[in-house]
């Protein structure tokens, strides 16, 4: 199956774990096409995100290597897939290097000149793990669909800050791994599985790595399970319903954060106590 | 535009332009703001993530609004319009004036300060000294206008059900009763007001307000007469009701429709429908809110004007429209528990109190300008006496809701099922 990932930088963690993940469950990617880190639209979209000190520290932590001239990662939950000898994979270019594919760098993945990209790659999927909202042209190029993990249970949660809207809107936490389409997360869901260590997790930002960590581990299942046929795509019902969230104000994040101490609390004091 | 709203037009954009000619101190600031909100719109990118951290607190925000209205208020009572960058404070209005009242009261029972008390007070006070014999209250500014008025006496009377509920006060009954007798008696058989008192002499959607005001005064007195004149109007307005959610007839012919309007039509459903128990009006508002809801966290703005269907309008922001939305979701929330509507109230909060002064001379800091920027084509160059009022309101709602949050109920959420 010839596989394509998108991403929002070639620095992106995430995708680094996808292509890891599905090389060494022997499908090996195509090519990558990452989205420019020093592309104004990328800038913003992480000073937003993040905050300036947020980038400065990953940039620090993307640039300085450590005494064992691996890099920090941002999400620890990664490193079991990234380490790679005695070293950490710091960029997909390192990955692609390891691996045998190529790297692309576009600065809008919905560009005549990034379509044409894909294109020549012939994709039968593509493995979307960031960047710019895509359009009906990028969506169509891959045989088979351009599949996203989704940080929560689809059709219920749609939208951003799905891990925090889950745990105030008591939806279990959890992925959904879905094909795309022009909505917001109402594409044919490939798998849902929920996330049984929400309680584990010390806080909301530890919560979301964990997710990660969780759906890329996932995806190469659901690659093999879709090559082999073993798993089929079904549309999601609900679609009429408004189930669209979007960024949570910090205020309900304090919340958020809440009902997950709770959680542990609780699931601790079932610990002790049973 | 007709040819008396071409004369209007000129005769405000010549007193407008000479009012730096009779006061040139107001160079600065006028070049300030302009300058101010040129750089502002110039370099602040908005994206997904804005608006989601507190940069200001609102307690903050709220004593600089209610110092702006206090200092707004002149001897005999009445409120100024606006501050013009141009000419400075306006003539005390009527309307406005009138419907502060339940803000001031609002704000001295949460912030527990009696100058709240004393300005809504004295404010009431002035507004029975301009009561017409017949129970109506005229439009426009103080000393201009001497016709009766039904959508300000609406608005008023919102100020004088509440000055009785607080003082108890029998003169200031007598005169809620006698502007919604009046109102009663000026309504159309159909529900609406039309023809004399009216705004252009049409009917209009967002006299929805006058609905709400005399659903409070049924409330106040226990007088069904009121509680069936709101209905009617309710009945009217909902029959205008697009599958879009859109609502027509706000008709203000020769004017875009300001989402300041647009606003008004839901909160005067909203509000009413709350009063009368009345589901469908409830859930005809849950719509339009909705899609203004989905473009402001999708774009982190809301058009100043809109078309019919909510198309894209013009591109300025009309910061009542947008306090007024804040309040919509915030009741909205209060009814359903949907914390969305409580999401996108706080960031729309966030956005409106970091476009107000913190610093700058009398008449501006702790304002709300018509437009922004403030060269905006709704009331441009001025910092607006009802901008203040409605978003101390969504503040005020604001931070009632979010103590309340302490002990809500997150396992009763309806969403996402």
């Amino acid at each position: 199956m010839r596989i394509v990932i998108l991403c929002s930088s070639a620095y992106s963690e995430t995708a680094c774990a996808v292509a890891v993940c599905l090389a060494k469950s022997g499908y090996v990617p195509v090519g990558a096409l990452a989205l420019s880190t020093l592309g104004r639209g990328t800038l913003l979209r992480k000073l937003g995100q993040w905050g300036v000190r947020g980038v400065t520290s990953y940039a620090r932590g993307k640039l300085i290597s450590h005494g064992d001239g691996s890099a920090r990662l941002s999400n620890p939950y990664l490193e079991p897939v990234l380490r790679h000898g005695g070293l950490v994979f710091r960029s997909l270019r390192e990955v692609a290097a390891a691996y045998g594919f190529p790297v692309a760098v576009c600065n809008n993945q919905n560009a005549p000149d990034s379509i044409a990209h894909l294109r020549a790659w012939s994709p039968d999927l593509i493995i979307f793990t960031g960047g710019n909202i895509l359009r009906k042209e990028l969506l169509e190029v891959p045989r088979l669909g351009v599949l996203n993990v989704h940080l929560g249970l689809l059709p219920e949660i749609r939208g951003m800050s799905s891990p925090e809207w889950s745990l105030l809107n008591r939806v279990p936490v959890g992925i959904t791994i879905h094909f795309m389409d022009t909505g917001i997360d109402t594409g044919p869901i490939l798998q849902r599985c929920e996330f049984s260590d929400a309680a584990r997790c010390e806080t909301l930002s530890d919560l979301r790595n964990r997710l990660i960590a969780f759906g890329v581990a996932k995806v190469a299942d659901a690659v093999a399970g879709l090559d082999r046929g073993t798993i089929s795509a079904t549309c999601q019902s609900d679609l009429d319903k408004d189930n669209q969230f979007f960024v949570m104000h910090e205020s309900l994040q304090a919340r958020a954060a809440e009902r997950l101490t709770k959680s542990r609390q609780a699931a601790v004091a079932g610990t002790v106590h049973g | 535009m007709t040819d008396s709203a071409t004369a209007a037009f000129i005769a405000r954009a010549l007193t407008e332009a000479t009012g730096l000619l009779r006061g040139p101190q107001r160079i600065v600031p006028l070049l300030q703001q302009v300058v101010s909100d040129k750089l502002r719109i110039t370099f602040e990118p908005r994206h997904l993530y804005s608006y989601t951290s507190t940069k200001r607190a609102s307690g903050a925000t709220l004593n600089s609004l209610l110092h702006w209205i206090l200092d707004a208020q002149r001897p005999d009572g009445g409120i100024a319009a606006y501050y013009s960058l141009l000419t400075g404070y306006s003539e005390s209005y009527p309307e406005v004036t009138g419907y502060l009242v339940p803000t001031l009261y609002d704000y001295a029972r949460t912030a527990h300060d009696q100058g709240g008390i004393v300005a809504a007070e004295r404010a009431t006070r002035w507004l029975l000294s301009l009561q017409m014999p017949a129970g109506a209250f005229p439009g426009g500014l103080h000393g201009g206008e001497t016709q009766p008025s039904v959508f300000n006496t609406g608005q008023i009377l919102q100020g004088l059900v509440r000055a009785y509920t607080e003082t108890k006060r029998p003169e200031v009954l007598q005169a809620a009763v006698a502007a919604g007798d009046w109102l009663v008696r000026m309504q159309q058989p159909d529900g609406s007001w039309s023809g004399l008192g009216t705004y252009q002499n049409v009917a209009h959607s967002y006299y929805s307000m006058v609905a709400w005001a005399l659903a409070e005064l049924s409330e106040g007195t226990a007088d069904p007469q009121y509680g069936r004149a709101a209905e009617k109007n309710l009945n009217w307005v909902l029959s205008h009701v697009r599958p879009s959610g859109w609502i027509d007839s706000i008709n203000l012919q020769g004017h875009p429709t300001y989402l300041h309007f647009i606003a008004y039509v839901l909160q005067g459903i909203l509000e009413c429908g709350i009063l009368r128990r009345r589901s469908d009006a409830i859930q005809a508002v849950e719509k339009p809110a909705w899609v203004l809801l989905r473009k402001f966290e999708t774009n982190k703005y809301l058009a100043g004007t809109y078309e019919p269907d909510f198309k894209s309008g013009q591109r300025f922001t009309c910061l009542t429209g947008n306090a007024q939305m804040s309040c919509v979701w915030l009741r909205l929330f209060e009814l359903t528990d949907d914390l969305r509507y409580l999401n996108a109230a706080l960031k729309m909060n966030e956005m409106l109190k970091q476009l107000i002064p913190a610093r700058g001379r009398r008449g501006i800091v702790g304002g709300v300008s018509g437009s922004y920027p403030v060269w905006g084509r709704y009331q441009p160059l001025r910092y607006i006496s009802w901008g203040c009022k409605f978003l101390a309101d969504a503040l005020l709602l604001e931070q009632r809701l979010t103590g309340s949050l302490e002990g809500f109920a997150f396992e009763a959420l309806p969403c996402a099922s």
